[in-house]
Parts: structure tokens; sequence; C-alpha cells
């Protein structure tokens, strides 16, 4: 168990530091264990969930072809637009707008594609772009929270539980919807001097041609068709019995069967992001050893036996450690971890329904801590990034300012969601 | 391709006798024939007559001591050599001749019969290699010799002989607009960067000179088509006193040295898709090379 100990905390600890490559770390950390016959070649691989994976992979095509049809830089400009070149009427309806992104394309995705719109618009608005950039980054961790395809920690959630989509959506949709309400108030509240925008600088943005943006509307319909079927196969995955990555990997090949047989090629190496499905592959080893030698056995007993295995507390504790443990690190690799905890811990409560808020406080504790600093989620790391390669350095305090002010208010919703609704 | 590689041991004869020419030539036909398994008349006649015609057109002898009598024949795909040491030399038209090779070739192949020349010539201006070749027990010590001495047939054609030497460049604490006058001024689409001792330090081409009005996050858009007009790229010219080409430049692109061979040089244009090539030599910028050198100079030539 020492072992086994010493080489996922180092794994971890270089995971959460980026010495090395997350990737790398995590299968260098993988395979060291069957190297060192921890766990056998059999029970490493079998541990991979390929549930997750290929849903990962299924859901990078859709994108992938998605956003070929322009739609989402479509809805970015008619927002701005529709905003008529306020800057805190764009603030708060991009605030919405990556909201409700993330919640289907995922929140690092919907940053990549938002992001350096709002540069452009701040850039010829001639307006600071930070404010905008942390806003946005803030909102798409929300967002992420809301379904279960949103953001990775809820997929692995999903797949590794009994809970559907639909779950998701009646859990985890209200008190997002709740959080995101009162984080435009906040919005408004904090930026409600509003910047002043010459009308010169405002025409420029208002004529944008956005319309030129959807080149082939056969492929938007099509695609749009293929979305809206794999949500529903996602919400009837229950009683289909297919399998989540089963759903958006069909919806996934269909979109890439019918789109241009060159592209095929491109989008299975430059669209499907290898490095992030290895580094699940990755973790999904190392964390087994940690439940092959009883670590997570003992671990869960001391939880129970803090907190007298009493739903309640344990709720709260979970919400509140994981907001604050996915603040300062990564919390994909922390919610691969606790995910077995809590299976565990599930067979010391005798009621399974009393596992519920446990399961949707893990879900809204590491989405939303995720926004506590500027390392919290990828989403931040990715914007961060962005950022910085144009030249606008986004300052550790200058983001975390606004995050902790952010993740102080979500959770304390949650919190009181929880509270008021499973107690 | 080493000299030695083209010999046989078989067919280096050292000849104490005094012969008639003919008889010289004869007995390196009949060497080079036996070898090659022409060895019937229908080798050796014509032969011997189709280079004794070749010797009344035009001399065959060099005067550094050398005489070269060759043909081409038609059909023969190869290029065979011999070769006699001739322990008294022969007269040819005043001109003493101690050492006769022979070429055959075949009708195509010009160019190697050329270059064995060439690297024949310049071995015979140094008498005293010649002597010690003349000295030496057999064949097979010649070829031995001539593999030491690592003789090549036809110098290859390297970047060295078809770059631009002396290109125009530019320093990295030169203003944009500077680069701008150079580009315009002498039609470039890329200039090297090099300091004061023309040491390399990167290059800059007419995209870097653009990006300057095309920001990041422009390019990590899928699709341009919404944007009619853009001012950083209209107004670039404000940037042109402010920014210096070491803001710009690119310090890690390929270079090529100057003794690269041209296949190499295509192939590095082919793989990376990039006309034009830095030619740097101990970190000395050395000269330019395009592709339009490269197809002028060696494929029309």
């Amino acid at each position: 168990m020492l072992a086994a100990l010493a080489i996922f905390t180092v794994t971890y600890i270089l995971i959460i530091t980026e010495w090395i490559n997350k990737m790398l770390a995590a299968l260098m950390g993988g395979f060291l264990l069957v190297l060192t016959g921890i766990l056998t070649q059999q029970t490493a691989f079998n541990a991979i969930d390929w549930n997750v994976i290929f849903f990962l992979i299924g859901m990078m095509l859709v994108i992938s072809v998605l956003r070929e049809t322009g739609i989402f830089m479509y809805i970015a400009i008619k927002s701005a637009k529709l905003a008529k070149g306020s800057p805190l009427r764009i603030m708060m309806l991009m605030f919405l707008v990556t909201a409700f992104l993330s919640a289907f394309l995922g929140s690092v995705t919907t940053i990549m594609i938002l992001v350096p719109i709002v540069m452009l618009i701040t850039g010829e608005l001639k307006i600071k772009a930070v404010p905008f950039i942390i806003t946005m980054v803030i909102a798409s961790n929300m967002g992420g929270a809301a379904t279960m395809i949103g953001d990775p920690p809820n997929i692995l959630i999903g797949s590794a539980t009994h809970y559907t989509f639909l779950d998701f959506i009646f859990n985890l949709t209200p008190p997002v919807v709740i959080i995101a309400a009162a984080s435009v108030l906040l919005i408004l509240l904090l930026f409600r001097r509003n910047i002043r925008v010459s009308v010169q600088n405002r025409a420029k943005l208002m004529s944008y041609k956005e319309q030129n943006l959807i080149r082939n509307k056969r492929i938007l319909l099509i695609s749009g068709i293929v979305v809206a079927l794999m949500l529903v196969g996602l919400a009837l995955e229950s009683t289909l019995h297919l399998g989540t990555a089963t759903v958006s990997m069909s919806a996934g090949l269909f979109l890439l069967a019918i789109s241009d047989r060159k592209r095929v090629e491109q989008v299975l190496v430059n669209d499907i992001d290898w490095v992030t499905i290895f580094f699940f592959i990755g973790l999904f080893m190392i964390v087994e050893s940690l439940v092959k030698t009883g670590f997570i056995d003992t671990l869960a007993e001391q939880v129970v036996s803090i907190t007298g295995g009493s739903p309640r507390p344990t709720s709260m504790a979970i919400l509140w450690l994981s907001g604050l443990f996915s603040a300062i690190i990564d919390n994909i690799p922390f919610v691969t971890a606790m995910i077995p905890m809590l299976e565990k811990l599930s067979t010391y409560i005798p009621d399974q329904k009393m596992m519920d808020p446990v399961w949707w406080s893990l879900a809204l504790g590491t989405c939303l801590g995720g926004n506590g600093t500027l390392i919290g989620a990828s989403a931040n790391i990715v914007a961060i990034g962005i950022a910085k390669r144009n030249g606008l350095k986004i300052s550790f305090r200058e983001y975390t300012r606004l995050g902790i002010l952010f993740t102080l208010v979500s959770l304390a919703i949650s919190a009181l969601y929880i509270l008021l609704r499973y107690f | 391709m080493l000299l030695a590689n083209f010999l046989d041991a078989r067919t280096i004869h050292f000849e104490p006798r005094i012969l008639p020419r003919e008889e010289v030539y004869l007995h390196i036909i009949k060497r080079l024939c036996q070898k090659h398994h022409y060895g019937d008349q229908s080798c050796i006649q014509p032969t011997l007559e189709a280079i004794l015609k070749r010797e009344r057109e035009s001399s065959l002898t060099y005067p550094t001591g050398i005489a070269i009598p060759h043909i081409r024949m038609e059909g023969l795909a190869d290029t065979l050599i011999g070769m006699t040491f001739l322990q008294n030399p022969l007269d040819y038209d005043g001109i003493e001749v101690s050492w006769v090779v022979l070429i055959l070739t075949d009708k195509s192949s010009s160019k190697i019969y050329l270059n064995i020349v060439a690297a024949l010539l310049k071995l015979s201006q140094d008498k005293e290699l010649v002597a010690q070749l003349h000295s030496l027990p057999d064949g097979q010590a010649v070829i031995h010799r001539l593999q030491q001495l690592g003789i090549v047939v036809g110098s290859d054609i390297s970047i060295r002989d078809i770059m631009i030497s002396d290109p125009v460049k530019i320093t990295p604490n030169a203003t944009l607009g500077e680069l701008d006058s150079l580009i315009n001024e002498h039609k470039l689409s890329m200039i090297p960067v090099a300091n004061a001792n023309n040491r390399y330090l990167g290059e800059v081409n007419i995209l870097d000179v653009l990006k300057v009005g095309v920001p990041d996050y422009l390019m990590m858009m899928d699709n341009l088509a919404f944007l009619r007009s853009f001012e950083p790229l209209e107004s670039l010219f404000e940037q042109e006193d402010k920014l210096k080409v070491e803001q710009i430049m690119k310090r890690d692109r390929k270079t090529l040295s100057p003794d690269a061979s041209i296949v190499e040089a295509v192939y590095q244009m082919i793989q990376n898709r990039q006309r034009y090539y830095c030619v740097v030599e101990k970190g000395f910028l050395v000269g330019v090379v395009t592709a339009m050198d490269i197809f002028r100079k060696v494929i029309k030539a």
C-alpha cells in the first residue's frame, strides 16, 4: 500500500505542479504501477472507464463539426450586437452565453471560442478586456456544472454512478441557474460604473456581418438535428440502455461521415484532444492502485468515523472541501480520486437515497470551486494563456480577487440549496 | 563517388616493354573485354578501331603526360576504365606520355566521363604522386592508394555553388520602416537578420511583417467572414517607427549549411513548404538560397 501511495503522491504532485507534462506524468505513474507489480496490466486496463473516454472523443467529434458551421461565433457576435455596444450589457450577455454554451460544449471549448471574440470586441471598442475574460471564465465553470456533459468532473461522476443525464438536469441545473442569476447581479454591482465607448467605435462593432459566418446552412441544419437527437438520446439513456459513450460516438461519427472527406483526417489528428484523453487513461490507472491496495477503504472509514455516516454533515464537508481543493488544484484528478471514496462511503449508508446530496455536493463543489483561483480549472488556464499570447497579463491577484468572491457566493448558494432541497 | 570504385585491379597494368601505341591500347581493350565477357573479336577489334579513329580526329593527350583515349558505345550502360603505366614513355607529337587511361562509356552518360577525366587530369598534375603510382607493385596497390587519397569523381554541386552570396540583410535593431523599404526596394519576401559582424540571428519575412497587424486572438478564430475591415492591419504603417526587427523576427527558422547538397535543400523546401532558406556556416550568414535559384541554375541549366 505504501509503494502505491508513494507513486500516487509523486504523480499527483507532478500533475498539479506541471513540472512535466500532465499526460506524461499520469501515464508514467500508471505504467509504473504495472512495472512494480502493484497492479497487473489487466487490472490497470480494466480500471479505465471507457465510457468516459469514448464519451469525450464523441463530444470532441461533434463539437469540431459544429464549430465548422460558425454557429458559436454567430451567437457570440449577435449577442454583442444585441447589447448595442454597451460594455456592461455585453459583459452580462457574454456571461450568460458562456454559461449556456459551456453546459453543452464544455468549459474549455467555450472559452477557446469566445475569448478571442471578446478580445476583438473589446479591442474595437477600446476598452479593457481583462474583466470580460475573468467573468467569462467564471461563467464557463458555472455553466459546466449545470449538466452531465458540461464539465469533466460531471462526466466522471455521471459515468461512475447510476445518475442519468436527466438526474443531472433536475438536480444541478436549478442551483446553477440561481447562481448564474446572482452572478449577473454581482457583475452589475461591481461594474456598474459604465465605461464610455465612442460612437465611432461602437459603429465598427455594429457593422460586423455575422450572417456571413453561416456558410453552409445544410450542414448547420443537419448538425442541429443530430445534436438534438443526441440530447434526446442522452435523456432517454436509462430507458434505452445504450450508454452515454455510444450516444455521443454515434452522433460524432455520423457528423464526421457526412462532412468533407478531406476533413476527417484533420479532425482526427487536430480536433481530438488526445493529450486529455490519455491524461484520463493514466489517472484511472493510478487511482485504481489506491482502491486495490485498500487505501480508499481506510480513508472512507475515517470519514465515516468523523461524520458518523450522517449524510448532512458529509454533504457539507464534501461541498466545501471539494470547493477548496478544486480552487487550488486541478479538479479532474481530484474528482477521479474522490469517486471511489464516495462509492465506498455509500456502503456505510443504508438508505441509498441519502447518497444523492453527497454526490451532488461533490459535483457542485468541484465545478464551482474551480473558479477560486487562476489555476482551479482547465478553462482558467486556457483563458489566461490566450490573454498572455495577446500581451495581456492577468495576475494571480487580479484573478483571485474576483474569483474568490464569485466562488464564495456560488458555494454558499449551493450549500443552501443542498440543505433546503435534500434535508 | 570515389574514383577508386570505378577501377578494377585486373585492368590496371604496368608495362616494362617498349610497345607501339596501338599495342598498348589493344592490351587494355583485351583486358577490359575479357573481364566483361566480351572476350571475342566483336568486342576487341571494333573498339580499337573506334579509338584510333577518335585519336585521328582530336588529340587525346594532355601536357601533364597522360593520355585518356575514350569512346562512347551504344548500349554499354556502364563506365569501364583500364590503364597502363609505361616504364618507357611513348612520344605523342612531342609530349611524353607514361600513363594511358582508356575509358569506355555509354552513349548517354557524358557527365560521368567528363568528371572522371577531370579527376584524372588533376591527379596527373601531381608529379610526385604520379611517380609514386608508377612505382607501385600492382593494380590492387594503385586502387588502394587512390582510395586512401579519397579522389572523388565530379565534385557534387552544393548550396554554396548556387546560393546568393552576400544577400541583402538587416540588423535586429533596425525599425520596421527600414525593413519595409528594403523589402520594397529589392522585391524580397524574406530578409536574413544578422548583426554587424555578420553573425546570423534569424530571419524576417513578409508574413512576419503582416502579422504585426493581426493579433493572436484573430488567428484563433475559425472564420473571419464577419469582419470586413480591421483597423490594426490597415494602420500597420503607424508601427513603422515603433517596432524593431528583433521584435518580429523569427529566431528558430531552419537554416541550411553551404555544404548541403541540392537534393537536401529541395527536400527541406518541400518538406517544410518553405521556398527560402538562409545559408549559415559556423554561425555566420553566408547566403540565401531560393527554390527559384535551384530551378534556374540546376533544372534549366
